[in-house]
């Protein structure tokens, strides 16, 4: 393998790794926008959330009382993350989402921006400001096919994110819940005349949402500075995986964050690193002028 | 008028004499640092170390008791700004303290300078804050040339390299540093192959290892960003082989910007880092054991302090030295300030320049991590 395609063979896995990453934390921003119509600004706080839940599953539950190996250790925190983010989600629903969902449509959304910053200030009130480092064995260990390398964690994140995005497909297409789901974005009135119960299942949406945001928490804790604040590092990039998609078309969410993943490396190869996010946001900027229905543009009540 | 009342109300004129009198007994110090938002670690160590210091001054300097006031400036140089202009206001600080990052610090500093309160700055390195011409600010904190120089000067003359790569955030900070080491290394004959910025928001830095490693030979690594994200390039740059801690040969350089404790976060991938340390909490100065004695007393025996808990410490024992000089008011602890020469705290022996900042590096020296993972002082300043 000569020097320039092994260079891009290697860039081009790392852009597939990075666009996973993006891809976990965006999947929830769709899936939100795609049944509620509505934008989760604390998101990014059921990230660290995860990372949180799962950096103390590790280091104070599951190697110490359950005696684990630093491996099934990972593996276990990531499920664990999975079930705080639900619950989280869970809570949030019932305590703040649901009982605004009555009145205006702007309500719930600034609510979102008031949930956020009280995890955060939460958090720093109970984890401090101080960065936890938190290591998953899998980034130890680094895996060389020839020239080419890349972690056991890439793996790991990479399978988890196909499990992750392959479960939810199914979810929506095969089981009556998931049909309900798509009826109730594509029109809630009607799917409650048809004996779906739409409060039941935006409950729901923002549940499965959570999950997915506290299992990307889990995935991206070894690769982010573990604060309070970690989660609003990836957000924006979210934020804009999402409007490149398509916003609330889950197939156009995938699609923008490999491909995110993939111009960010290529970027820092041969552009600079520093150039970054004008590059992506310049592509923002192009997709909602040239094609402003994003990358795959289908009608909404197909996108869930 | 009667005895009694007349002796109430003598009583009272003294008490309100007596409060006045004592209210300016004073030395007001304001605190600027990061309490919120992802710089806020800075803000909860110099809390530390000024808390820690303030014990030794329960019962005043000089007659004057120091008055602290803690505010949240957030690293931001908007919120800095603002943060400035109310503690101006309300709380009409003689000395203030801050803030940590440059970008905040020289939002400051001409609030300060026209309000003619002295500004004394122990994180900040960008070279504008004392190259500006301010006459109210000080720093103890080695600003960029101080920092990077030395680095240049090892990686050439002692360490034979030839080629580098800096890499640095993007921040006045991260700018100066990198320049303060490109340019005497480029001088020296040395050759920069890349020089590679990142926002402060970057998590993976495989992408950027990759790209180190498709450059060829290279011989150091200056580095200059915030712990969390060394830590994560280090362990990106050992697993693309470049740096000694995975396999390779490129040795990685960093400032003061690393605390203490860094080695141990970033695991093997930090062995044969190589970097300058001002705060060594090793080291046998009596005023450096004494400080981490206390900090370990306060704080818990199994926490050692770090540079930040340091500066902040030293920032208020040097107030307070200022005081017992005569310093009161801002003007003649400013004065005290310009005429301090040799005067010993945790992170070395203070004088300032004409300029305002510390001249003094008598105690910043170079340090190896090991393979297990502790520093190995080397001779080479």
């Amino acid at each position: 393998m000569n020097d320039l395609v092994a260079l891009v063979v290697q860039q081009s896995l790392n852009g597939v790794y990075l666009g996973c990453l993006y891809v976990m934390v965006a999947l929830g921003l769709t899936l939100i926008y795609g049944v509620l119509n509505q934008i989760n600004f604390a998101h990014a706080d059921f990230v660290t959330v995860g990372a949180f839940a799962a950096f103390f599953t590790v280091t104070r539950f599951a190697t110490k009382a359950l005696g684990l190996p630093d491996a099934g250790a990972y593996l276990l925190s990531l499920i664990v993350a999975l079930g705080v983010g639900a619950l989280l989600g869970l809570a949030v629903n019932a305590a703040v989402f649901a009982p605004l969902r009555r009145g205006d449509e702007l309500r719930p959304l600034i609510a979102t921006i008031g949930v956020s910053v009280l995890l955060e200030n939460f958090q720093l009130w109970l984890f401090g400001p101080i960065p936890y480092q938190f290591d998953s064995p899998f980034s130890r260990e680094t895996i060389r096919v020839g020239r080419i390398f890349f972690s056991a964690q890439s793996v790991l994140v990479v399978t988890v994110s196909a499990l992750a995005i392959s479960a939810l497909y199914l979810f929506m297409r095969f089981t009556f819940l998931g049909k309900a789901l798509r009826a109730v974005a594509q029109d809630r009135e009607t799917a409650g005349l048809m004996g779906i119960n739409p409060n039941l299942l935006i409950g729901l949406t923002i549940v499965i949402a959570s999950a997915l945001a506290g299992m990307a928490g889990a995935l991206l804790g070894p690769v982010l500075v573990l604060t309070p604040f970690a989660g609003a590092s990836v957000i924006v990039k979210a934020f804009a995986i999402v409007i490149i998609g398509g916003f609330g078309n889950m197939q156009g969410t995938i699609l923008a964050g490999i491909l995110v993943g993939i111009i960010e490396a290529f970027t820092v190869q041969y552009l600079g690193s520093g150039l970054i996010d004008l590059v992506v946001f310049v592509l923002l900027l192009a997709m909602l002028v040239v094609r402003p229905t994003g990358l795959i543009a289908e009608r909404k009540e197909e996108n869930v | 008028m009667k005895p009694l009342l007349r002796t109430a109300i003598a009583a009272l004129a003294a008490a309100v004499a007596f409060s006045s009198f004592a209210q300016d007994r004073v030395v007001r110090i304001g605190v600027l640092m990061p309490i919120s938002g992802p710089g806020s670690y800075f803000g909860v160590m110099d809390k530390e170390g000024i808390e820690l210091a303030l014990e030794h001054f329960k019962n005043g300097v000089n007659g004057y008791k120091l008055q602290v006031q803690y505010e949240d400036s957030a690293c931001s140089p908007l919120q800095a700004t603002n943060t400035a202009k109310r503690i101006l206001d309300q709380f009409k600080p003689h000395v203030v303290i801050g803030e940590e990052c440059s970008d905040a610090s020289l939002a400051i500093a001409p609030i300060l300078n026209e309000a003619k309160v002295v500004q004394l700055n122990v994180g900040s390195v960008t070279m504008k804050l004392t190259e500006s011409g301010y006459k109210y600010t000080f720093r103890i904190f080695p600003n960029a040339e101080q920092q990077s120089l030395p680095l240049a000067q090892v990686a050439y003359k002692t360490l034979n390299a030839r080629t580098a790569v800096v890499l640095h955030e993007k921040t006045n900070a991260g700018n100066d540093n990198a320049e303060g080491f490109k340019k005497p290394f480029e001088a020296m004959g040395g050759k920069v192959l890349a020089t590679i910025d990142f926002g402060r928001d970057v998590n993976d830095f495989t992408a950027i290892a990759t790209r180190i490693a498709s450059l060829g030979k290279v011989d150091v690594l200056p580095t200059f960003a915030l712990e969390g994200q060394q830590v994560r390039l280090s362990q990106a740059l050992a697993q693309a082989k470049v740096v000694k801690g995975g396999g390779g040969t490129a040795v990685q350089m960093g400032s003061i910007w690393l605390p203490y404790g860094y080695d141990q976060k970033a695991g093997e991938a930090s062995q044969g880092y190589v970097r300058i340390v001002q705060f060594d909490p090793t080291e046998k100065r009596k005023v450096v054991q004494d400080f981490v004695s206390a900090f370990k007393a306060k704080y818990g025996a199994d926490k050692v302090p770090t540079h930040i808990n340091a500066h902040a410490y030293d920032a208020i024992l040097l107030i307070a030295e200022a005081v017992r000089r005569g310093g009161h008011d801002s003007e003649s602890i400013r004065d005290q300030f310009s005429k301090m020469k040799g005067f010993e705290v945790t992170t070395g022996t203070i004088s300032f320049d004409a300029k305002g900042q510390t001249s003094d590096l008598s105690v910043v020296h170079f340090v190896e991590t090991q393979k297990d993972l502790s520093w190995k002082a080397l001779n080479w300043q």
